[in-house]
């Protein structure tokens, strides 16, 4: 209300986070305005905050690698497009995350009328091309870490359809905001917490069941 | 200040298993977004497109929106391979009718009148198409990925929403 816009330097520093909504909307706000500006740098933070909340997205509605390439430039082409046009500013996050579902939903329509016979399970598999992350756990120390991760991994995998869409995108970082996650998946706000729970506590009792916590 | 604190205690003892379990899911979660950062992260060649994709915004055009799709529109036709894809954009007084096909796609600007048209297909430069003077366009390059066209009519230029093909 009464403050200044911060300097723009802060850029490195976005807190998408659950909490304080009210406040990361103002910065995003504030991001999307410098960046139709034109400011690349308020640009290049918006790419680094939002992407892995639109790749959640798009992995939780389990596409291909090709289709999920295309609907991640898809969503991000035509947000830069409506840059300065976009109605609230604030909600980027969510208006991300809706265009990239609305995609993903179209992928999957042109996919069963044409009968394609790729099952996209198959393509979603984790790719097995190391990231240095990847290399990073695999070192003999981090073995025991590196296998916790995997049967993780694994049980969340075989989480039914809707929890495992739910906390795919919930584990987006930063944490994304219910709303965004509300635009993501076509859910209510009110039912994501309540969900969030079951569907965790569901996850844990596979884990414990499996000897793994 | 003390006294303010001895009622919080109570308060804090009094819900402390219901805080345990909750703590324990943000844990939960909080191990899952690890293991997403590890396994599936966001392809670093896929983020730098992002960054890239600054080059699209354009202030000075009037985007064409999407008014029309019949992947989700229009009712699925059965039994045959091919049905193209057709979209309408509309801006202000110019519509745009585009036909995509595994083999190309063919379009109509209406109200019907030239124009000098662009396949985008990302952030580099597209390429050329014309429309006639009764704004018919066509090509044989089939689309493949995101893609929007830019046209130019008249002194106006519109870019149509960005679609996957």
């Amino acid at each position: 209300m009464t403050a200044e816009a911060a300097p723009s330097t802060a850029y490195d520093d976005v807190p998408y986070s659950r909490g304080g909504a009210a406040v990361d909307r103002t910065d995003a706000g504030a991001l999307v305005q410098a960046a139709a500006d034109g400011d690349a740098a308020a640009w290049k933070a918006l790419v680094e905050g939002l992407s892995p909340l639109v790749w959640s997205v798009v992995r939780a509605h389990r596409l291909s690698d090709a289709d999920a390439h295309e609907v991640y430039q898809t969503a991000w082409f035509r947000f830069a497009q409506h840059l300065g046009r976009i109605r609230e500013p604030g909600k980027a996050g969510a208006w991300l995350a809706s265009t990239a579902r609305h995609e993903c939903l179209k992928v999957i329509r042109s996919a069963q009328r044409l009968t394609l016979t790729d099952d996209p399970r198959m393509l979603d598999r984790v790719s097995e091309d190391g990231t240095p992350e990847q290399s990073l756990l695999d070192s003999e120390e981090a073995a025991a870490q590196s296998e916790r991760v995997r049967r993780l991994w694994q049980e969340f995998e075989e989480l039914g359809e809707r929890c495992r869409q739910l906390l795919r995108v919930l584990m987006a970082t930063p944490p994304p905001s219910y709303h965004d996650v509300s635009a993501a998946l076509g859910i209510a706000v009110g039912s994501i917490g309540p969900l969030r729970q079951r569907c965790l506590r569901r996850l844990r009792a596979r884990l414990e069941a499996r000897g793994a916590m | 200040m003390n006294g303010m604190h001895g009622m919080d205690d109570d308060d804090l003892f009094g819900e402390g298993d219901f805080d345990d379990r909750e703590f324990d899911d943000d844990l939960l979660e909080e191990e899952l977004r690890r293991a997403a950062a590890v396994l599936d992260p966001v392809p670093a060649v896929l983020q730098q497109i992002a960054v890239d994709a600054y080059a699209l915004h354009d202030l000075d055009t009037r985007v064409a929106e999407l008014t029309f799709d019949s992947l989700v529109d229009a009712l699925p036709v059965r039994g045959v391979a091919d049905v193209p894809r057709m979209l309408t954009f509309r801006a202000g007084g110019v519509t745009v009718d585009v036909e995509v096909t595994e083999r190309g796609l063919m379009g109509q600007v209406l109200p019907p009148q030239p124009a000098r048209i662009e396949v985008l297909g990302g952030p580099r430069p597209g390429f050329p198409l014309t429309a006639d003077d009764l704004g018919r366009f066509t090509t044989d390059v089939p689309l493949s990925g995101p893609f929007a066209l830019r046209l130019r009519t008249g002194g106006d230029v519109v870019v149509t929403e960005w679609l996957r093909a």
